[in-house]
């Protein structure tokens, strides 16, 4: 049952901002988390304030090696967008397994993050290429590390009536591959069992950067900053990328559910870290 | 490998015009432009809106009941619990009009004291909205304490258990013996025992449980519901304490059923609520509502015990089957039944003993799901074959083929088929069909799994089943089919229309199908049992024989012809090899009217009617049929993740007579999407009773991306006991589906899985024993 609420269609980010400044008010962007627990119950807003007329929060650009996405960018945008098939293949592979067709087009980017979910998919891609969030208020604006945005199970740095408006990266060089791996109990529209990103850049036969994200493992998306360290100054062997992969099973923290069992979505972590790394490193070398 | 089979083998000899063709089904118009309304766009001037309270707990009794809070809401019309309501309970046995005496299993409409189960009614609402509906629903007040509760069938079996049913939980028991059992386990030089487990599922229908309710000027309670049974009507009526001729039931187009809407879903509230307000009542289930508001398939645990010689001759089979009927019987003891029938498979075993028990637990209760106890024997059946195969070390399809049961050979019952048995052509056909096999890479290992079946079409025999349907034809010569079937998807009502106008010889667009009515349509029974087609197709080729043998007659006459010679087709009357004779089939019809001849026909097809088979031995006949086929599989497996992926999925049945390929495709391709999701991905996980899959994000159905390309190949033997020598496809189409799966995934990785689902958990399990 949905408790009665007020809804705003703001035709400007100021307006918008202004009106999220008020007690029970939350922004709405696909819908496609806000709704689903309005029914349920679960989020009882007082106003909901759509963001559907800001075009300014929607759109993807690359200028001077850096790609800046707006918030309201979805999900079947980021497939669209050449931008980000050349700059975030991660990205890329984790928006084509993401739900299906009818909630690509409408779930967003900052919808995805501000969710706070572990097992949001968008996110892990988004740790591995050391991404920025501009955060909007009334108040005024700031950036900060993705990494730095998660504090706990569903929460997050946002202050109250702060919006995220643009997510943006640096463009990654030709000596790098990243890759994404959705682990799930089906092919469509599943909720991720264990999610992992990584990025290799290489030079010169080594490992210059390494980024393991792991999704739905954790109470937040982290990175696995140990396997990092294996990696990263070294040419890379099957014995170091087993021990990297043994780094970041152990950096995990799954819990047990319906869907799997923490041993599982541990022994995920280490198949898959293993499997990327390897894959990424044998495309580089 | 037998030699290739030639499906155009069987073509000679036969001339139709219209059945066996893809015509465009009377139903597909409406709803591929959405004009099609389904039972929850019926709405009335002055309705109220439902909505029910169901306990939270599995096992309690209800101490305090206070509804006061909730009836004293603005908006709220009326509020019902058990004390409302004399002592009188809903009927759950097996539906329809074979006026069989009831099993004692009746069950209570709302709850009195006992709750039995997770979601179990204590009170209805009717309110001016949904939305007060669902603020009185939060306003009444109750106390539940628990109740020790039993979970799991073998536990409630034991001595001590606690009972939710009966005495001792036993809902039923079935035996089956055949040819000397010990003599049979003598002669074998192996004997192979394993133990399989399937798990609860759900049927998932896209359209949710609905209906709308009024009271009209006669008294007579009319209900709109989605159904597959207007037939309830008599129980409905005993529910609340009517005449059977005061419930009327009118069905819609159905958004899917597979035996979920074989039961009583929405029927007795909805006459409850209307008879108590006055009023016209709407009540919509929620998905939510939907998965804890009727019964789910069960559970079976089943162990194969096979003897067998060197050379693959299977001697002897020693079966147990254990079902979870939940805490209601509802169709429990016929799905047992069914089970013990289907226990060997398309095999013909001489020597045979089968014990079958269902057991009633805490858990949600368990009915009617396509393929209704035989799909889950051929979950162990065919898994079993290809251990079997393994320990004696022959290839798999050589050991089926030494068993197959041969046409006019007898099945477990003793019952000799009279139908063609092609399950060895269906089965090589199917697995040649897989082509060449996908080469394996990195940690992705390829594998091919088949299954082959027998189940049954058309309803126990000694349910003594019937169905009518009319067939009338209007001056202008064009035809109306008067039939009460529901149409559940499958294009039911469509099928008559082929075969009318077959027999008739007019065309599709000059044909109205008017169906799913208990009080104005020919009873035609349950759309159940893959029995529509055989039972009501019958009816339906015979009313139109009948008008069109008076038509003939006439017109044979008329041209002083033998009535042999009268040709109707394309709406036209011609003689044969006489040119000058021909009138339009318009004419004819007016010529018939205008002499008072007949124009239309009711017709009842009976099923052969038999005795209950021998209590003691299991023998005797149980089904009219059977339908014979196979379903192959090829899968990826990932050894590292444990993700199964479906590559190819074909299916080949022998379906005796298309009526409409187009349709025969859509139930094998359904069949295939239902039966991988009951192999990989679905169950209802019950935890001490309660649902921890609680929607459509736990309970995972495969999605389109899931599921391959289907290929369908479509054998036609012409033999079956349906209209055109038609069998049934329904049901046969999932049954294979899931086990042929599992015997994939352990030719894959060289272990099996097994107890259903094989999630990518339990491969990683088996293959690298993690913890
Ligand atoms: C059927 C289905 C399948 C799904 N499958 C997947 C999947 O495969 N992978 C996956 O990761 N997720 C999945 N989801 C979840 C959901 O679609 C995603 O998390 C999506 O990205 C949310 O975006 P949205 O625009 O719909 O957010 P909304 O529902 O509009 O908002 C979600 C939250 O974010 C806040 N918010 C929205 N925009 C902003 C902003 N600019 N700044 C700050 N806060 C904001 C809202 O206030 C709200 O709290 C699925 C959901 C459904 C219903």
């Amino acid at each position: 049952m949905y408790a009665t609420f007020d809804l705003d269609r703001p035709g400007d980010l100021a307006a918008a901002l202004a009106i999220l400044r008020t007690k029970g008010a939350v922004a709405l962007a696909g819908g496609t988390n806000l709704i689903v627990d309005m029914r349920a119950g679960r989020e009882r807003p007082q106003r909901v304030v759509s963001l559907d007329k800001l075009g300014v929060l929607r759109g993807i650009r690359q200028a001077r090696g850096q790609v800046t996405i707006g918030g309201r960018t979805t999900v079947t945008d980021l497939l669209l967008s050449p931008v980000i098939a050349k700059t975030a293949p991660a990205l890329v592979e984790s928006a084509r397994q993401f739900a299906g067709q009818m909630v690509r087009n409408t779930a967003t980017v900052a919808g995805n993050i501000a969710c706070g979910s572990p097992a949001a998919d968008l996110v892990p891609p988004l740790f591995a290429l050391d991404a920025r969030l501009t955060l909007v208020s009334a108040r005024g604006r700031r950036t900060v590390p993705i990494e730095s945005f998660f504090i706990g199970y569903k929460k997050d740095i946002r202050r109250p009536g702060e919006l995220i408006s643009r997510i943006s990266w640096k463009a990654p060089s030709s000596r790098s591959c990243a890759l994404f791996y959705k682990l799930a109990r089906r092919k469509g529209d599943a909720i991720t069992v264990v999610g992992v990103a990584v990025a290799l850049d290489v030079e010169r036969g080594r490992c210059r950067r390494a980024r393991v994200a792991l999704g739905a493992v954790a109470p937040t998306v982290f990175r696995a900053r140990e396997a990092e360290a294996i990696l990263e100054g070294q040419t890379l062997t099957p014995e170091l990328i087993e021990s990297a992969a043994e780094a970041a099973a152990a950096a995990a923290r799954p819990i047990d559910d319906i869907r799997a069992s923490a041993a599982y979505r541990r022994h995920g972590v280490h198949a898959l870290v293993r499997r990327l790394i390897g894959q990424a490193w044998e495309k580089l070398a | 490998m037998s030699a290739p089979f030639d499906p155009n083998r069987n073509l000679a000899n036969v001339s139709l015009r219209h059945v066996g063709k893809p015509l465009v089904r009377t139903d597909a118009p409406g709803k591929a432009t959405g004009r099609t309304p389904y039972a929850g766009d019926y709405v009335m001037p002055g309705m109220l809106h439902a909505k029910v309270l169901r306990s939270p707990m599995p096992s309690a009794r209800l101490v305090r009941l206070d509804v006061s809070k909730a009836r004293a809401l603005e908006g709220v019309a009326l509020v019902l619990t058990a004390r409302d309501l004399p002592d009188r309970l809903a009927p759950t046995d097996i539906p329809g009009q074979t006026g069989q005496t009831r099993l004692k299993t009746d069950q209570q409409i709302l709850v009195r004291e006992r709750v039995r189960y997770h979601g179990e009614p204590l009170a209805l609402i009717a309110a001016e909205s949904v939305d007060v509906a669902e603020k009185a629903m939060s306003l009444i007040d109750y106390d539940l304490e628990p109740w020790p509760g039993v979970f799991d069938p073998e536990s409630a079996m034991r001595p001590g258990a606690p009972v939710v049913q009966g005495t001792d939980n036993i809902v039923a028991r079935h035996a089956i013996g055949k040819g000397d059992i010990d003599a049979g386990f003598a002669a074998a030089d192996m004997v192979v025992e394993r133990t399989y487990r399937t798990q609860f599922i759900e049927h998932a229908f896209l359209e949710p449980e609905v209906g709308l309710a009024w009271v009209d000027e006669n008294d007579v309670v009319n209900i709109r519901v989605s159904t597959q049974v207007i037939e309830h009507f008599r129980f409905i009526a005993d529910a609340i304490g009517v005449p059977h001729n005061k419930v009327r039931i009118m069905g819609a187009l159905v958004g899917g059923g597979f035996g979920g809407k074989e039961d009583i879903t929405v029927e007795i509230y909805l006459a409850l609520l209307a008879k108590h307000t006055g009023r016209p009542v709407r009540l919509e289930f929620t998905r939510e509502d939907s998965f804890v508001g009727h019964g789910k398939r069960h559970p079976f645990i089943l162990t194969y015990k096979t003897g067998v010689k060197r050379n693959g001759k299977i001697t002897a089979l020693d079966v147990r089957l254990v079902s979870d009927a939940g805490a209601y019987v509802f169709l429990s003891p016929y799905v047992l039944l069914y089970g013990a029938i289907a226990a060997p498979g398309p095999y013909l075993i001489e020597n045979l003993k089968v014990d079958a028990v269902s057991v009633a637990t805490n858990n949600m209760y368990t009915s009617a799901f396509r393929g209704f106890g035989s799909a889950q024997a051929c979950v162990a059946y065919e898994q079993q074959m290809d251990e079997v195969a393994q320990a004696i070390g022959i290839d798999r399809l050589d050991l089926r083929r030494r068993n197959y049961l041969k046409t006019g050979e007898p099945t477990a019952t003793g019952y000799r088929v009279p139908s063609a048995v092609w399950t060895e052509r269906c089965a090589d056909i199917a697995w040649q069909a897989l082509g060449e096999k996908t080469p394996a890479k990195g940690a992705i290992r390829i594998g091919r799994g088949l299954a082959a079946y027998q189940q049954s079409y058309g309803r126990l025999t000694f349910l003594h089943d019937t169905s009518e349907a009319w067939v009338g034809v209007e001056v202008d010569g064009t035809v109306i089919v008067r039939s009460g079937v529901t149409d559940i998807g499958a294009g039911q009502a469509s099928a008559l229309a082929q075969i009318a106008i077959e027999v008739l010889g007019v065309n599709m667009e000059n044909v109205v199908v008017y169906n799913s009515d208990s009080a104005v349509t020919p009873l035609a029974g349950t759309t159940t049992a893959t029995r529509a087609l055989y039972m009501t197709g019958n009816a339906a080729r015979v009313a139109a024989e009948a008008v069109r043998g008076r038509l003939v007659a006439r017109a044979a006459k008329a041209f002083g012809v033998p009535v042999d010679d009268v040709v109707l087709a394309d709406n036209k009357v011609s003689a044969l090899d006489r040119p000058d004779k021909a009138m339009s089939f318009a004419d004819l019809v007016r010529l018939c009217a205008t002499e008072g001849i007949q124009r239309s026909e009711l017709a009842m097809f009976r099923a052969p009617f038999t005795d209950r088979l021998d209590p003691a031995t299991g023998q005797g006949q149980a089904f009219a049929d059977f339908t014979y086929g196979a379903h192959a599989i090829e899968v990826a497996v990932d050894t590292e993740t444990g993700e199964v992926t479906v590559l190819k999925s074909v299916a080949c049945h022998d379906v005796g007579q298309c009526i409409n390929p187009a349709a025969v495709e859509g139930q094998i391709e359904g069949g295939a999407a239902q039966g991988q999701g009951y192999a990989l991905s679905e169950e209802m996980i019950y935890r001490e009773g309660r649902l921890m899959t609680p929607s459509l994000s736990e309970y995972l159905i495969p999605t389109a991306m899931d599921v391959p390309v289907v290929k369908s190949i479509i054998l036609e033997s012409r033999s079956g006991v349906g209209p055109f020598g038609a069998k049934g496809i329904g049901e046969p189409a999932l049954t294979p589906v899931a086990p042929a799966i599992a015997n994939a995934v352990a030719d894959a990785i060289g272990r099996r899985i097994h107890d259903l689902p094989i999630t990518p958990e339990k491969v990683v399990r088996a293959l690298h024993g993690i913890d």
